[in-house]
């Protein structure tokens, strides 16, 4: 590589890993995902930051977990001192574009990137139907008009499949028949249940009340609505679900295409990740939010189209664990420019070239400010921190929680290598008491090196305030049981 | 016109923030079109225009503290005109959401399918305060058939269509639904039909099936097309023979106006 290189991050939204064609799925095509695994290299063992789009992005904005950015929920926002990628690529000589999605709330993307296109009205959770075309389109008149001698870093959000949320939420106030009763597909049509449709109900507090319970506190519209869904309904929601990504496959395919044509895809290195992934029935969830496999594993592939970059191709990679940390480290490193201190990620370079680098040998994943995982070879711990006050205040302190043993609620631990689809529940078994040990010392290991802040803006302040209280009163009770 | 909100399920968002005001301008959209009025007595030549009202299907349309006066989040014009046995379309779309306004133009033969032909064009204009203001795309068929897109100079392919695929664009499923539409009825399973969306996105394996009829909020006789790549939209064909209501995954357009007659 004799100079810099152009960079592409591509991202999708609420992309489940395993929804990819060329990863094994029969039930999807994605012929141009595809063509960027065959040209670099799938990181298998690849998990977000956290399972919501803001929290998820404001990690790859900064490299930061998310209770050190200020964004652990999609209401947070991001602290005000901490630099983003694209501010840290302009002032390291490249030229840093934004188009499509960015959802870091608390930073204007206009003012760190150059945007292509954002929007008539600012692009937030959801409406790919309306702006991943026009994303392709801007993209497409920048790739045949860039004529700088700066070489360029450009993130190209795609909203889809996020849609499928959407296609959720037509289901809160009316009854849709199933596809069968409609007469649109029939049984063949329609991708079986998952294997793990069914699951241990001895989930942590925080996972219930958020997720499980009627009046739950994310999208309990939806979770009404679905109450009586049949087998045919929830496959067809994973139908569905693969069509959405078909649809944000082709829009790569287009820029995937012009790249080639313009030549410039030898000296550009394009990534491809997604913020976080989608539960599409697998233990009778949807969306995201959750700390189970489907709803943190996303894609993760490193690749170039030509041959300038050293990228090793047509490769999985089985070993290493990487997060959504890891993208601001990996660009910073391509493009030859200095990592903050407080970053917490890697630089995946030296994998995706197949060389060696020290590396962690775990996963760890937060969501809804209080849950935490750590994800290792064999085992998947989940725990969550109980809604304490702070212990002098009397009062909550706003400060993300952790490490904290004295706070500490609920457990799951899963035999990944025994029980893939997360089934069992083995915390409260003896035999794996000193598992248990062994994940939590990691956790608070991990949680020890973080630079955890208090959240200072009012509106994420009432979010915190409003689901403690809401979990306080399920700890009550779970309690007196 | 029944006035009752009991919308049928495949076009029905009169829900949550769009409540009551979906079904209203739905309503309010069909009421205020008078088939009647418009030109019956087309003569070859003449030009036969459909004016629909965008109405987003969620949350608003996204138009978060946006104008609160009217639900529409824009407008879709079709025009279409039969010159020595070819339809020449010319199709406006225009999203207040997305700021991006498409300016569509192709040629059919006149054939119930409306096979596309040689050559179409893409105008894209974004007045969303960005980098990308214009953007402009021209496609034709090779020999081989490829279907390819030329753009700012560059060239690719948007894919390959067998000679024995029945292709057409998704606007003139204005037109192809109507004409099809015993054709439909008849097929126990549907019929098969290639789409290039947009005319930039090869849908190959698409079929239109038929799905039911409602009276609600006037008769109305419903098709579908789904496929691979393709979300199920809904195509409501009034007796006038005019597509009266055609609900995608995240829009529904609105017969507001039509001027003209097919030949």
């Amino acid at each position: 590589m004799n100079k810099r290189p152009n960079i592409l991050f591509i991202n999708t939204d609420q992309h489940a890993w395993d929804a990819i064609s060329a990863y094994g799925n029969p039930y999807l095509r994605t012929p141009n995902i595809d063509e960027l695994h065959r040209n670099g290299t799938s990181f298998h063992r690849s998990f977000c930051t956290d399972p919501v789009c803001a929290a998820a992005r404001s990690s790859w904005a900064t490299g930061l977990y998310t209770s050190e950015t200020g964004v652990p929920f999609n209401g947070g926002y991001l602290h005000p001192e901490i630099p983003d990628l694209g501010q840290l690529l302009n002032a390291g000589g490249y030229k840093a574009f934004h188009c499509g999605k960015w959802h870091v709330p608390g930073r204007n993307v206009r003012e760190s990137f150059r945007t292509l296109y954002y929007g008539q009205q600012d692009i937030g959770a959801g409406g790919a139907a309306y702006y991943d075309s026009a994303s392709t389109h801007a993209v497409a008149d920048f790739l045949t008009n860039y004529d700088s001698d700066e070489p360029f870093y450009l993130q190209i959000g795609f909203v889809d499949p996020h849609d499928v949320c959407e296609y959720l939420h037509n289901h809160e106030e009316k009854h849709i028949p199933n596809p069968l009763e409609q007469g649109i597909v029939s049984e063949d049509d329609l991708p079986p249940l998952p294997e793990n449709f069914d699951y241990d109900e001895r989930e942590t507090v925080l996972h219930r009340v958020c997720r499980r319970v009627d009046d739950a506190l994310i999208h309990a519209a939806i979770l009404k609505g679905i109450r009586d869904w049949d087998e045919f309904h929830w496959r067809y929601l994973r139908w569905n679900y693969y069509r959405f990504i078909e649809k944000v496959d082709a829009e790569i395919g287009r820029v995937l295409a012009l790249l080639r044509e313009t030549s410039r895809h030898h000296n550009t290195l394009i990534i491809f990740s997604a913020d976080h992934g989608e539960a599409c029935g697998s233990h009778q969830m949807f969306q995201k939010f959750t700390l189970y496999e489907e709803s943190v594993r996303v894609p993760f592939i490193v690749a170039c189209l030509g041959e300038e970059i050293p990228v090793e191709k047509d490769r999985f990679n089985e070993t290493h664990f990487v997060s959504g940390v890891d993208l601001f480290p990996t660009v910073c490193d391509y493009a030859g420019i200095d990592v903050p201190e407080e970053v917490q990620g890697l630089s995946i370079r030296p994998l995706a070239e197949g060389r060696d680098a020290p590396w962690r040998d775990y996963a760890y994943i937060e969501s809804n400010y209080w849950g935490r995982a750590i994800v290792t070879d064999q085992y998947k711990y989940v725990t969550e921190y109980k809604p304490t006050f702070n212990s002098n205040s009397g009062v909550e302190d706003f400060y993300p929680p952790g490490p904290d043993v004295e706070q500490l609620g609920l457990a799951q631990l899963f035999d990944r290598q025994n029980d893939p689809g997360e089934m069992e529940n083995l915390v409260g078994n003896p035999t794996y008491n000193e598992v248990v040990k062994i994940c939590k010392n990691k956790l608070f290991a991990q949680e020890a090196r973080l630079h955890r802040q208090q959240i200072v803006h009012p509106s994420p302040r009432r979010v915190i305030s409003n689901w403690g209280g809401r979990l306080r009163t399920y700890w009550q009770m779970e309690d007196s049981h | 016109m029944n006035d009752s909100n009991s919308l049928h399920w495949s076009f029905d968002y009169n829900y949550g923030a769009q409540n009551p005001q979906f079904a209203q301008e739905l309503i309010g959209t069909l009421r205020g079109y008078d088939p009647e009025a418009g030109t019956r007595s087309t003569q070859t030549g003449q030009t036969l225009t459909h004016v629909y009202n965008v109405l987003p299907n969620y949350w608003r349309g996204y138009n978060r503290g946006g104008n609160a006066e009217t639900l529409s989040i824009g407008t879709a014009v079709i025009e279409r005109s039969k010159r020595d046995n070819l339809w020449y379309y010319s199709v406006e779309y225009e999203n207040t959401t997305s700021g991006e306004n498409l300016r569509m133009q192709f040629c059919c033969s006149d054939e119930n399918y409306r096979p596309l032909r040689d050559n179409w064009s893409v105008d894209a204009r974004n007045s969303a305060d960005d980098e990308y203001a214009q953007w402009a795309c021209a496609g034709y068929f090779t020999s081989d058939s490829e279907v390819r897109l030329r753009i700012n100079g560059a060239e690719i392919v948007a894919g390959t269509v067998d000679v024995s695929v029945e292709l057409t664009c998704n606007w003139a499923l204005f037109d192809v639904i109507p004409m099809l539409a015993r054709t439909i009825q008849a097929a126990d399973d549907g019929i098969d039909i290639a789409v290039l969306e947009d005319l930039e996105q090869l849908r190959l394996k698409g079929r239109l099936g038929f799905l039911e009829s409602t009276l609600t909020p006037i008769r109305l006789e419903g098709y579908y097309l789904y496929g691979a790549g393709l979300l199920p939209s809904y195509w409501w064909l009034d007796a006038h023979g005019d597509i009266a209501i055609a609900s995608t995954f995240f829009e529904t357009l609105v017969l507001r106006e039509k001027m003209g007659d097919r030949v």
